[in-house]
């Protein structure tokens, strides 16, 4: 297959747009078509590496943590913030929800981290066919993701998870699996499976997908199109989602940490405490039957 | 029909066992309750493990969690690689831990986490595998979840069998138009990188083809007014859903278990 020829890219210094001066409006439904594209291919390309067995060496695991390729093309020649919207979406959905390893609320941390990643790595490319950019916007989905979560693995671990002082190995052992565990996706998910194919198969595509959901190609140094909704505000509700990526980690993190203060805990009030729980969980159960009741009764 | 089991792990069987997992398609207990009920059920049971750390309690938790698997008639492909992924998970937490001078403390440590991680996945497996797309985006509609998602989760399930289905026509047509390697070398790493360059090089007409499927869905759809804010589709679509007997008894049942597993646990209390 052959790399088509690249287009001259001359940079006058200001931003060149075609038409009407400004970046093209979507539509919703197109915006919807950008999403659900995203969507399928990158929950495909889940699925494909599902297939595909893990090779560990030792305790650090050599494997595809996900082909970076495919939402990467998504960014690369779309509007990042849908495109990047539905990727992360995918992987829930076709392979977490199907695979039966769907957690739950750590699956939100997941999908926020997923999401800035692919976001900010497109908002990098300004020229779908430059492939400097490529590359780099790969390897920084790469790092973004992993070092996001990296950094709540090994927090959960200092603070959170156990009294590290009374466990003895696991902060440094963690510590340093962590470490070739993120020199190994760079190398494996962000250069052999990210920048490596990316930079075949985003200029192949440009131009040829763009038509087929009825959409201008991108030009080389225009702005992103349809960009993130307020883009102030944006940047602000990016901020809070890492936060709570962190959070929603911190659930797991937690919940062992309760564990630590429990003895006393448990002294004081006695296991009776748990019952509470349990009893306010079949209410909440309860109350939520009888409402769905009563609207379905409505209807 | 019975399945035979001789040519299990092929590319055609883990297709088919997807599909039947994206479908539903083997009954099951938790495929006849309503949905917003199975998904009400879940968050409950996904919840109260955390809540406790003494091992009676969650071990009477993993237990109902293989009961409510089995109910729902998990398949072998989603089970296997949830034990597998549990076994290998346990097994290098230990190799690691026991390298860099960690006892069995840490071991006892983990092994609870695994009994809770294990128990929340058997339960989200036994309820997401018993509600197929229609009915998984029908609970999330109810619960007012964005319409986007809602259809995403319909969209995906539905098209899934047919993009895997149209993915390995691309790469068996590549497979067939290019020459075998020459020499497979140390390991067969040639035929490695062959399969891999041409996984990659499959996506090219995916692309494309996706594309195509995904305009002509939307658009089919703008037609028949599926549109962003189309105000009736909501009650038009959950007018359907009723809560009966069934779900009513599971409710019972499940609160009885728990009742009984906390119970348990306050008499036979085991902490780590």
């Amino acid at each position: 297959m052959t790399i088509p020829s690249a287009p001259e890219d001359v940079r006058t210094g200001t931003l060149r747009t075609v038409g009407s001066g400004a970046a093209p409006e979507l539509s919703s439904a197109q915006k919807l078509m950008i999403f659900v594209l995203s969507m399928s291919l990158f929950g495909l390309s889940n699925v494909i590496l599902e297939i595909i067995p893990d090779v560990s060496v030792g305790p650090v695991e050599v494997d595809v943590s996900y082909f970076v390729f495919v939402p990467l093309t998504m960014v690369a020649l779309f509007s990042p913030f849908w495109a990047a919207l539905g990727a992360p979406l995918g992987e829930i959905v076709f392979t977490d929800l199907l695979m039966g390893d769907f957690s739950g609320l750590a699956e939100v941390e997941g999908f926020i981290q997923m999401f800035l990643a692919l976001y900010v790595a497109g908002s990098l490319i300004r020229n779908p066919r430059n492939r400097g950019q490529l590359t780099f916007a790969a390897i920084m989905v790469v790092t973004i993701d992993k070092v996001l979560s990296a950094a709540v693995d090994l927090t959960k671990v200092f603070i959170g998870v156990e009294d590290a002082e009374l466990v003895e190995g696991l902060p440094q052992s963690v510590l340093l699996l962590e470490g070739i565990g993120f020199g190994v996706d760079v190398i494996i998910s962000g250069i052999i499976f990210g920048a490596l194919p990316a930079i075949w198969l985003v200029p192949a595509l440009h131009g040829k997908i763009e038509p087929l959901l009825g959409m201008r190609p991108r030009v080389p140094g225009e702005p992103i199109p349809g960009s993130a909704p307020r883009q102030g505000w944006f940047v602000l509700v990016a901020a809070a989602l890492t936060v709570a990526s962190f959070f929603f980690a911190f659930l797991e993190a937690w919940d062992v940490e309760v564990g630590a203060v429990d003895s006393d805990f448990r002294d004081t009030y006695g296991d009776g405490f748990l019952w509470v729980s349990v009893a306010a969980l079949v209410l909440l159960l309860a109350v939520a039957l009888a409402i769905a009741r009563r609207k379905g009764k409505q209807r | 029909m019975a399945r035979k089991h001789r040519d299990v792990l092929t590319v055609e069987w883990v297709k088919l066992e997807l599909i039947r997992t994206a479908y539903a398609s083997r009954g099951g207990l938790f495929a006849r309750m309503d949905p917003r009920v199975v998904v009400l059920w879940y968050l409950v049971l996904a919840i109260v493990p955390w809540l406790t750390h003494n091992i009676t309690v969650l071990a009477l938790l993993f237990a109902l969690g293989v009961v409510s698997v089995v109910l729902a008639r998990v398949g072998p492909l989603v089970l296997g690689l949830f034990v597998i992924g549990l076994g290998f998970d346990i097994v290098y937490t230990a190799v690691a831990s026991l390298f860099f001078g960690g006892g069995w403390e840490t071991l006892a440590a983990l092994g609870m986490l695994n009994l809770k991680l294990g128990a929340v996945s058997m339960f989200s497996m036994a309820a997401f595998v018993s509600l197929d797309p229609e009915k998984l985006s029908d609970a999330l509609l109810a619960f007012r979840a964005p319409k986007l998602l809602a259809f995403g989760v319909s969209y995906g399930y539905r098209m899934l069998p047919i993009l895997m289905e149209e993915f390995i026509t691309v790469f068996d047509g590549h497979r067939l138009r290019s020459a075998p390697v020459e020499r497979p070398g140390l390991f067969g790493w040639r035929v490695v990188v062959r399969v891999a360059k041409t996984a990659v090089r499959c996506f090219y007409p995916i692309f494309l083809n996706t594309a195509v499927n995904v305009r002509t869905t939307i658009e089919a759809l703008e037609t028949k007014g599926f549109t962003y804010g189309a105000p009736d589709a909501r009650a038009l679509r959950l007018g359907t859903l009723r809560v009966a007997g069934i779900d009513w008894a599971v409710c019972a049942a499940t609160a009885v278990l728990l009742t009984g597993a906390v119970l348990a646990g306050q008499a036979w209390p085991m902490f780590r």
